[in-house]
């Protein structure tokens, strides 16, 4: 840290220019790896295949009357996967093995913001993921037609906000979880444990309205609900005008506090860390 | 072979040990895998929410089949993790290593990289399995038959990985995506197999037949079918399927060209 100090501080417009040509080349090296890219979002696919297979037969067997129809429940399952894949983002891997290998010491002197660096780095992978999404969902289109579409344009409208705050709770959270490579011999237990919550509150498999009571309160106090829950309640239209309004004044306070958060125990996880010389 | 298997045992045990040292690792993965199986099983509960059977199985009776399902990736991530590896020492030239080693290629390296996490996965399995025959007040001879069903679940996976990363010496790169088709497909035999379309059951139970240590041996047990011999369908696909895999390294190995460095 000590070193940053020496450094000559950068004026807005060169630290602008830095995180720019910083998204810049993330996104040079999402394209160079397309094959990866496919093979990575064919497993996404499959994998999400079974869950909506399971739901195609739950539907088909009818038997209980369901909060959604056949239609909504399809759609926003397409919604679901689309959008999260574009909050996949990479930096589990790639900042914990930096952490593990010490090579943040490089990271820490460079005269930039450590969590804004990476920050960057992963709205690069989102925005890659993203139009990748967009090319699945206009596929899907041709399935479901319209049923995937807002509802209206004040929907659209409210939803690009709502996508931004999301992929910020997302990568605080994940940036909050990669931490815990500052203390562990290997990143999994960790990478893991936020897997296992994200997709059982964020509203990746199911809307949480068809939640049993339980899973469901528990679900409304996390902030993984606003990665996937809330941008699509605001795109279907299930939730319209002032409570779409204070769906995002949710957002954008869970945002802030998880990245603040993440930002205090970076300091702390730093004021502690040794690197062996060499 | 019995100094071979000797080996064998030997590395296992050191390579544990070695990982055993790491002890938060040891506990936060035992809570992790417990968190994944946790994270499937609230998705069930989601799905029970809205239905009260799945092609007539009861949310107990789909529980039998999420222990078994652990309980194979356990075995198999405590005694054949290694193979994840494959596609990057492939990449990095590692596997010279292996290769000159007075030992079998595939046991050996299949043995030596126990994953701490394995061991979540197999409590949770056998917590769900049992409570499922406990709860479905199962007869003693089917509390008998679930490790070797599930022991034969961890070869048929491991067997599956192994075929796939066969593939990945001659689609040369560094990342496991191929091996993540396999696992993923794992993730169905969590539930029974007719409630996908045909093309689903086919393929999970004759081309990567988890079926077998899972669906069938459940079916069995739960009533649905009633010839015996699906009993003892999981150890003969296990061997069978173990005896492909071996082929297909062997002809993987073959092409393997190191980095020259």
């Amino acid at each position: 840290m000590k070193s940053r100090a020496l450094a000559t501080p950068l004026s807005f417009n060169e630290n602008l220019a830095s995180y720019l040509s910083y998204l810049n080349r993330a996104l040079k090296a999402n394209f160079a790896y397309k094959s990866s890219t496919f093979l990575g979002l064919f497993t996404g696919a499959l994998s999400y295949g079974i869950t909506v297979l399971v739901w195609r037969h739950v539907y088909a067997q009818g038997g209980l009357a369901h909060a959604l129809s056949a239609n909504e429940m399809f759609s926003y399952l397409a919604l679901a996967f689309c959008l999260n894949y574009a909050m996949t983002i990479n930096i589990d891997q790639r900042v914990g093995q930096r952490i593990r290998l010490g090579l943040i010491a490089t990271d820490l002197l460079k005269p930039l913001d450590f969590q804004l660096t990476q920050a960057v780095q992963a709205l690069s992978d989102s925005l890659f993921n993203g139009f990748v999404g967009l090319g699945v969902l206009a596929v899907v289109y041709t399935v479901l037609g319209s049923a995937i579409l807002p509802k209206n344009l004040a929907c659209l409208v409210l939803f690009l906000p709502s996508v931004f705050l999301a992929f910020v709770v997302q990568y605080s959270i994940v940036f909050l979880f990669i931490q815990g490579a500052f203390y562990t011999y290997s990143g999994y237990g960790l990478f893991a444990s936020r897997i296992a919550l994200h997709q059982t509150f964020s509203g990746l498999q199911a809307p949480l309205i068809l939640y049993p009571p339980i899973l469901l309160t528990l679900g409304r106090w996390l902030p993984f609900q606003h990665i996937i829950y809330s941008p699509i309640s605001i795109y279907m239209g299930r939730v319209e005008g002032l409570q779409a309004l204070n769906l995002l004044g949710e957002q954008f306070l869970w945002a802030t506090v998880l990245y603040l958060v993440g930002h205090y125990t970076l300091r702390k996880a730093l004021g502690q860390l040794e690197i062996q010389g060499g | 072979m019995g100094e071979e298997l000797k080996i064998y045992w030997a590395t296992f045990k050191a390579s544990l040990q070695a990982k055993l040292e790491y002890k938060l690792d040891f506990f936060l993965g035992i809570l992790t895998s417990t968190m994944l199986q946790l994270a499937a099983l609230g998705f069930l509960w989601v799905v029970f929410h809205q239905t009260q059977n799945l092609q007539g199985w009861s949310q107990p009776q789909v529980v039998f089949l999420f222990g078994m399902t652990a309980m194979g990736l356990g075995g198999s991530e405590l005694f054949f993790n290694h193979i994840w590896m494959v596609p990057y020492y492939i990449v990095m030239g590692d596997l010279d290593r292996l290769m000159v080693y007075p030992v079998r290629s595939l046991p050996f390296l299949l043995i030596s990289r126990p994953e701490l996490h394995s061991f979540g996965n197999l409590v949770t399995g056998a917590i769900l399995a049992g409570w499922s025959l406990w709860k479905l007040q199962m007869p003693w001879f089917d509390w008998l038959m679930v490790p070797v069903w599930a022991l034969s679940g961890s070869i048929i996976y491991t067997a599956a990985l192994v075929t796939f990363t066969s593939l990945a010496f001659k689609f040369v790169g560094p990342y496991s995506y191929t091996l993540m088709i396999p696992h993923t497909l794992l993730q169905a035999s969590r539930y029974p197999l007719s409630i996908f379309p045909g093309w689903v059951h086919f393929i999970l139970i004759f081309l990567i037949p988890y079926g077998a240590f899972n669906y069938l041996p459940g079916s069995w047990v739960m009533g649905k079918m009633s010839s015996p011999l699906l009993v003892l369908t999981a150890p003969v696909v296990a061997v069978l399927c173990a005896s492909i895999a071996q082929i297909a390294w062997d002809r993987g190995l073959r092409q393997y060209q190191s980095t020259g460095s």
